[in-house]
């Protein structure tokens, strides 16, 4: 049962409404766990018991974490001086190391699961290099669903209760919660506690504005999943699949259209989640704004899939760059190499292990990897080549918040973007590579429009839909990107306009939407990761 | 607050620290700037920075900075 | 009271558009005959059909019209019938077709091919198909949104013959197993319990119809064994309703698995099918009385139709040959 499916808004969701409707006093959250869990065991049945573990470590790591914090306030509180910072440190040393022990044994258990394969078929590979007697078997090993988003999500928590942040969570039941709340558990948001927790855990009673306002983001979802982006899914296989049947414009337009497939499915799919969330009145964090208004990658980053950039950002991001390390290099750079190399060497020693990390997440692939380093390098040119971009564009007089520089800026952004998903979708980093190269022979702008896209599984009649439905996308995207609530401002105007919306949303998706005769189901990309 | 002043114009002087109050929200001070302010900040007050102060609300503002460390200083 | 009245009212407002639309997509789906393809193709057809003029609608799966030819039933015996099954039908899409088919027909006997009643999707499919099904029989719209796409991209008619439900095909890849796979044994395999629960409202819908039902297995050692065919006698039995099993009677029809199967004992292919029509005839006209159209106003359709079928059969036949 995927957030698209009719069984999950036509019949889970308004039987979740109505149990949380009926349960008496205190008996809402648990409700919501509930169907957290019934959720979760639809899809990935008795590996539930990963998720059980993890909440029950996260949870005691938590409060462990909180008893410590009160233990040094109250053993610092009688001394002073040197003495008092010897207190602390003893106990911060003490918290690290529990934070450390929790942190591994989650990460572990990630590791072992997604990525053990990985490395075993990547040693026995260097170990028969070196004619060694030795090989790794390859397991088949079963990840449960959203490991890689709840794990961050518990890593955080844990991390945000050692820094003082927040306090531990005395209660299991809100630990649990947090990290099984049904909408998130696929795909997201990863978000932290602090984002959540006054939503999350209020027990509002239902109330009518929030069921309508959530089912509108919800049907807006899928829109975009369902007329767009399952539509895509055919050509795009088709050509990546084959990659070596095909050359010129149309791989071109597969890369792009795989950007706007991913772009329409995982956005569309956060629409339905967070909109899940506003059914119950509660608030969950928002993972895309407006992503290709972006000017740079750096930005792009910033506008999509939000909530992973900001967990890399907060927990090894800052980290990383206030590590003793970074800080002694820092220190000896400013004083012997000037200020300009000191702040490269910074940023590449800050940057990698995040796009790293960022690459290896979405799986164990090398074409992953090399995803995250592409980013990692155009991030770090745009950082090296800043004064001499400004001083250039000084000098020629042009104005950097200038209409045209702006559409320039957006425009080479987005080539950036489709190259980058055009190895992130490819089927190993070789046959990305081979894509790309191909871009380039054999290129012929006349299969635009010669009828050779047709070829690739789509109608006339599916092409029509999906450029329709981009442009409603596109112009929504844009009336948003100038500050103005679309679904506010409908709600403010008046009954036979609001409801003609209305009405046109609900007929489009169930008119237009690819399901159906001659429709095979999609499934949710970002939940494979 | 002189020190800090003085730090903080020779990271980016084109900015006016005494009225500016969103030095991270307007995205004055990217993260590299925060990165260069904290290593100055560390060695000119003696303090240790953690990766937790790293919040907007530490930063926004010269105050805030001057608030943050002196709370730092007196731990 | 004023927000419920409004609610009220935006959702009697959406029943009457989907409704309005479902009515004028249900009227053009029954105008292009053969241009709905995929799994609505059965509903459309049978939709299509005139009034009250089949006497009997074979339903059921892939096994149940790649068994019955309609064209060889009206040759010999004048009997109107039609094959509204689907590939890999479910229960709930039995029963709704069924439902549709009774819109518009009042057929006196209503065979059902068992395959389908031993399918088991899993519970959530199950569950799905529970919802989708009813609202696809009240809101049309559902079922024929598609339709507009046709507009843009022109009909798409493959130009493939159906008659009446029934296609031609002669491929023969031969059944190379035993003949006795139909080998006597006292277990049962189980019906499963939602299926009889959708069995309950097909034998409903059949008697609020006047209709009787026949449950029938089509000759398929693929799918058919002993423990599936005592357990449709016993249902049967329990039931009162007539069953008659050909994979016991393979002999008497005279299938020969090395010329009459379709795809290595799965289906059967046009010899094979028209075979145990030829059987079917015997027992339908020794079982029931249903009339004769020959001849009769308003059937020269069919006889139209007959000599399209057999000309196509011929063809195929001295193409073989050669």
């Amino acid at each position: 049962m995927s957030y698209d499916s009719l069984l999950y808004v036509a019949l889970f969701l308004p039987l979740c409404l109505a149990a949380y409707r009926f349960a008496p006093e205190g008996w809402r959250r648990r409700v919501l766990l509930a169907a957290g869990y019934v959720f979760f065991w639809m899809l990935s049945g008795k590996l539930l018991i990963y998720l059980l573990g993890t909440t029950l470590l996260v949870h005691c790591v938590g409060i462990w974490l909180g008893w410590l914090k009160s233990e040094e306030k109250a053993a610092a509180a009688g001394v002073r001086g040197s003495e008092r910072k010897a207190v602390k440190a003893a106990y911060q040393k003490q918290s690290r190391q529990v934070l450390m022990l929790g942190t591994a044994i989650l990460l572990g258990i990630l590791a072992w699961l997604k990525y053990y394969n990985f490395f075993a078929e990547n040693m026995s590979g260097v170990l028969e290099a070196f004619h060694l007697p030795f090989t790794l078997e390859e397991k088949s090993l079963i990840m449960p669903v959203g490991i890689s988003f709840y794990t961050l999500q518990a890593v955080g928590y844990m991390a945000d209760v050692y820094w003082g942040k927040i306090k531990a969570e005395t209660s299991l039941e809100k630990t649990a919660l947090f990290l099984a709340f049904f909408p998130q558990i696929m795909e997201g948001p990863i978000s932290r506690y602090t984002d959540v927790a006054d939503t999350l855990f209020a027990e509002k009673p239902l109330e009518l504005s929030n069921i309508q306002n959530g089912y509108i983001r919800i049907l807006w979802g899928l829109f975009k999943k369902k007329i767009v982006a399952d539509r895509l899914a055919v050509p795009v296989a088709m050509v990546f699949d084959h990659y070596t049947s095909y050359s010129g414009v149309v791989t071109a337009v597969a890369a792009v259209a795989y950007t706007v497939q991913l772009y329409m499915e995982f956005s569309g799919c956060m629409d339905i989640i967070i909109g899940s969330g506003e059914l119950f009145g509660i608030r969950l964090p928002e993972n895309f704004r407006q992503p290709f208004c972006a000017k740079n990658a750096a930005e792009f980053w910033r506008r999509w899939h939000i909530t992973l950039g900001v967990w890399f950002k907060t927990y090894i991001f800052y980290p990383v760059s206030m590590s003793g390390i970074v800080k002694k290099w820092n220190q000896y750079g400013r004083k012997r190499l000037g200020r300009y190399v000191t702040m490269l060497g910074t940023s590449a020693m800050a940057l990698l292990p995040v796009w790293l990390c960022n690459g290896l997440w979405h799986g164990a692939r090398w074409s992953y990897i090399f995803y995250g380093l592409y980013y990692f390098t155009l991030i770090l040119l745009g950082i090296a080549v800043q004064p001499a971009r400004d001083r250039i564009l000084t000098a020629c007089r042009i104005r950097e918040d200038s209409r045209v520089w702006r559409r320039i800026q957006i425009t080479k952004t987005w080539v950036i973007i489709f190259v980058g998903e055009l190895f992130f979708r490819a089927d190993g980093f070789r046959a990305g590579l081979y894509m790309f190269r191909s871009i380039f022979e054999d290129f012929r702008i006349r299969q635009l429009w010669d009828g050779t896209l047709l070829g690739l599984g789509l109608q006339k009649s599916d092409i029509a839909a999906v450029i329709a439905g981009c442009i409603v996308a596109a112009l929504a995207g844009m009336i948003k990107e100038r500050g103005v609530n679309i679904r506010e401002r409908l709600g403010e105007s008046r009954l036979p306009v609001r409801w003609c919306a209305y009405y046109a949303l609900i007929l489009a998706v169930i008119i237009f939407a690819a399901y159906g005769d001659g429709y095979q189901k999609v499934d949710l990309i970002y939940a494979g990761f | 607050m002189e020190t800090l002043m003085n730090i903080l114009r020779e990271i980016d002087d084109s900015i006016d620290y005494e009225k500016e109050q969103a030095l991270i929200d307007d995205r004055l001070l990217d993260s590299f700037g925060v990165i260069t302010l904290v290593a100055e900040l560390e060695d000119a007050f003696d303090i240790s920075i953690e990766a937790s102060e790293m919040v907007p609300e530490n930063f926004n503002s010269a105050g805030a900075i001057y608030k943050m460390v002196c709370r730092l200083q007196e731990n | 009271m004023k927000t419920k009245k409004r609610c009220i009212l935006f959702f009697l407002i959406l029943a009457m558009l989907l409704g309005a639309i479902s009515f004028g997509m249900q009227r053009a789906a029954a105008g292009m005959k053969g241009g709905i393809t995929g799994r609505s193709r059965s509903f459309a057809a049978v939709g299509a059909e005139p009034r009250d003029t089949l006497d009997v609608l074979v339903i059921g799966d892939s096994e149940s019209y790649t068994s019955m030819s309609p064209m060889d039933l009206w040759k010999q015996a004048g009997i109107t019938s039609f094959d509204c099954g689907q590939p890999g039908q479910r229960i709930q899409e039995t029963c709704f077709l069924l439902k549709e088919a009774f819109k518009t027909q009042s057929p006196k006997l209503v065979i059902l091919e068992t395959n389908a009643m031993f399918r088991d999707p899993g519970f959530l499919t199950n569950l799905s198909m529970s919802i989708i099904e009813p609202v696809r029989y009240y809101f049309p719209v559902f079922r024929y949104h598609n339709l507009w796409r046709q507009i843009l991209d022109g009909n798409t008619n493959t130009g493939r013959s159906v008659f009446k439900g029934f296609e031609i095909r002669d491929k023969v890849v031969p059944y190379e197993g035993s003949d006795l796979y139909m080998k006597e044994t006292k277990d049962i395999q189980q019906i499963p319990e939602f299926v009889l629960s959708y069995m309950e409202n097909i034998k409903k819908l059949c008697r609020d119809n006047d209709a009787e039902l026949l449950l029938m297995s089509a000759p398929s050692p693929h799918n058919y064994n002993y423990k599936k065919h005592n357990a449709v006698e016993k249902y049967a039995e329990e039931n009162d309703l007539p069953y008659i099993d050909l994979n016991m009677k393979t002999q008497e029809i005279g299938i020969d698995w090395k010329t009459d199967s379709y795809d290595k004992g799965d289906h059967l292919n046009l010899r094979g099918a028209r075979k145990v029509t030829a059987y079917m005839c015997g027992y339908l006209t020794e079982n029931y009385s249903l009339p004769d159209h020959r001849g009769e106003e308003g059937y020269q359709e069919w006889d139209n139709l007959s000599v399209q079928f057999f000309a196509e059969v011929d063809r195929r036949n001295t193409n073989a040959k050669k």
